[in-house]
């Protein structure tokens, strides 16, 4: 299906001023508008450069081990009882999540932008130990900030890290801290390259981390078209912000038939519990005080998914019925975990659990010829301590 | 001279009371700045005592109730809302400006609202009809381009940043601050005020003389209140501080 042909096309990215709908945008202070403008010039003439992008192909290929396949799960779509299980299992790329086809991409960039130093923010980690290898492989000194709450966590991502030779800076908090950390480090060193992880930030960072990370939705296309002779009715992601989500589905944002459904953690569902407000460095939804002055929302078990605000393209594509978003809560995650490590042998992280979770929700009782792919967009060694803590003797 | 100062920061009353004898002791303009979780353009120093505001639940609707009092005492003083467009877009934005219009203020800056923000043209459109200023920032990395379509849009006066990066955190360095100071005149006529680095009187007299019309002193006057929160004599010692600066210009 060619773009030229869709009057309306949603495969498309923000307007001239960054916007998404009514969602998107710069909120950013004067001394930053200087680096955003040359970043979006710089992206730009990037995707128009061949030698660029077979340099990104050639590295996602034979560092990160792309494309990630996609696998029936047998097992779970027998014991669910309804439509055919897919997983894109992106927790098999190199580091063990979507986020390095994300770090390749922008640390090219930045390299070809002349940048000599790199910053950071994570929530689960995963980012970080996915921007640290990526730094390293291309010798930039980097930089990371991550939230107490989550280097609690995650604390595998951490070191794998600091092997790499990433310096982090360890903040009161958890990703919304994290992200306001490394915004004002950037306010304070504009010669840096900041490397943010999701779709959560000023133009034209929604624009550059969906560019690439949009690769795993292609890949989906053409695997689904060799292995099963045609595409799935249901894709479904987890989102802390969105980048694994909109990559899964953007590929398919012009196939109204092909659903596509986001899942948040509930105690932290900007898309679906929150109200339009500016932070961040942009328009979205988030959740607020009725004042904007302060934040609101709980704690998830999965790091990743615990952000109080959302993508703004996809709160667009939320408002405008393009996608569906739905929830899950601690104790899903726990459940589906274990699920999947029994029945499959794969030992997925909280994140991908919340996606799964919605997907047996809706596999359950379909037609045998309907087909779901999930995106398991992470692997479980970050949490397998928390989950030897709450549920280990399940396993005994 | 500028003075910023945390709304309503330690509280309502004694905010007021230093307010008052800050203007007494010779503060031209105030900027009042309303407090929010994120804060992204400020330092350790005022972050802190936005946060003391916000566990005293202190809204954006305390600050313009802060605003008519200093009014109220004083009519000439400038009167200048600071803070981020979060509050301000929760508000909401029209409310805000007619809000700020009934008591009075003279405008409002907003940190992190570049002219490319639609919000931030919304807000500004409505401030201009009710004749308020939307006071724009300059930094050392606008580049000309950028300057020259700000100038089109400067309103009361404009404010630069000494330095690139959140309040409190660097020095000036006074041949930049003169050359920017320059640079920004060629293309406004609006007075330009000096801000970011200003740590002490001597500072700001060293600042004065880079050809600005005017000097801006938040961390040091919102530090000198945290180190000193407890004092009974509190806004008659911010008094005598502004004093020196004053006596220094």
């Amino acid at each position: 299906m060619s773009k030229e042909k869709i009057k309306n096309s949603l495969k498309v990215g923000s307007d001239k001023d960054g916007y998404f709908g009514e969602y998107g945008g710069i909120a950013a202070g004067e001394n930053l508008m200087k680096n955003l403008e040359e970043l979006k010039a710089a992206f730009q003439d990037a995707i128009k450069d061949k030698k660029f992008l077979d340099e990104f192909a050639y590295y996602c290929k034979h560092w990160i081990g792309r494309p990630s396949p996609i696998y029936f799960a047998e097992n779970l779509t027998k014991k669910i009882g309804g439509a055919k299980i897919y997983f894109k299992q992106e927790h098999l790329n190199h580091t063990g999540s979507h986020k390095p086809t994300n770090t390749l991409f922008q640390v090219l960039l930045a390299k070809r932008m002349g940048k000599k130093k790199i910053i950071c923010e994570s929530g689960a980690g995963q980012h970080w130990s996915a921007a640290a290898a990526t730094a390293a492989k291309f010798s930039m000194p980097i930089f990371g900030v991550m939230g107490d709450i989550d280097v609690k966590k995650v604390n595998q991502n951490i070191i794998k890290a600091k092997h790499y030779g990433g310096k982090l800076k360890v903040v009161p908090g958890a990703l919304r801290e994290a992200i306001t950390f490394a915004i004002k480090e950037w306010s304070n060193n504009p010669d840096y390259y900041y490397l943010i992880g999701s779709t959560c930030s000023s133009s034209p960072f929604v624009d550059i981390v969906r560019y690439a990370q949009s690769i795993i939705g292609k890949e989906m296309r053409e695997q689904f078209m060799e292995l099963e002779g045609r595409l799935p009715n249901e894709i479904i992601g987890c989102a802390g912000s969105g980048s694994n989500f909109t990559g899964s589905m953007f590929e398919f944002l012009d196939e109204p038939k092909i659903k596509k459904v986001v899942v948040e953690a509930e105690e932290t569902a900007a898309l679906t519990n929150g109200t339009k407000g500016i932070q961040q460095g942009m328009v979205t939804k988030f959740l607020q005080s009725d004042d904007g002055s302060k934040s609101l929302g709980g704690s998830s078990l999965g790091s990743g998914i615990m952000y109080y605000g959302i993508s703004p393209q996809l709160a667009h594509l939320n408002d405008i019925g393009a996608i569906e978003a739905s929830t899950a809560s601690d104790k899903e995650l726990l459940e589906t975990y274990k699920l999947v490590a029994q029945n499959e042998g794969i030992g997925i992280s909280f994140e991908p659990a919340a996606a799964i979770t919605e997907a047996l929700k809706r596999a359950k009782g379909k037609p045998k010829d309907y087909i779901i792919c999930v995106t398991a967009c992470g692997r479980v060694e970050k949490d397998l301590d928390v989950i030897e803590e709450l549920i280990g003797k399940d396993f005994e | 001279m500028i003075a910023y100062f945390v709304a309503c920061y330690p509280s309502f009353e004694k905010s007021l009371e230093l307010i008052k004898k800050s203007i007494d002791a010779g503060v031209n303009i105030c900027e009042l700045g309303f407090p929010t979780q994120e804060a992204s353009g400020e330092g350790i120093v005022i972050k802190k005592a936005h946060d003391h505001c916000l566990e005293r639940s202190v809204s954006l609707k305390d600050t313009i109730k802060l605003a008519k009092a200093v009014r109220d005492y004083n009519k000439d003083v400038g009167i200048v809302l600071m803070g981020y467009m979060s509050n301000i877009f929760r508000y909401p934005i029209d409310k805000f400006v007619k809000d700020l219009a009934s008591v009075d203020a003279d405008g409002c800056l907003v940190v992190d609202a570049p002219h490319e923000l639609r919000e931030e043209n919304q807000l500004r459109n409505a401030l201009n009809k009710e004749n308020l200023s939307m006071i724009k920032l300059v930094a050392p990395t606008t580049t000309d381009e950028r300057l020259k379509k700000l100038s089109s849009i400067f309103s009361g006066w404009v404010y630069s940043l000494n330095f690139s990066g959140i309040s409190g955190s660097k020095s000036a360095d006074l041949e930049q601050v003169k050359s920017m100071i320059k640079k920004i005149r060629n293309y406004t006529s609006l007075p330009i005020c000096s801000g970011f680095g200003i740590k002490t009187p001597e500072d700001a007299k060293k600042i004065a003389q880079t050809g600005c019309d005017g000097v801006i002193v938040g961390t040091a006057i919102v530090d000198f209140i945290e180190k000193n929160i407890d004092d009974k004599n509190l806004p008659e010692k911010v008094g005598n501080i502004i004093k020196n600066f004053v006596k220094h210009l």
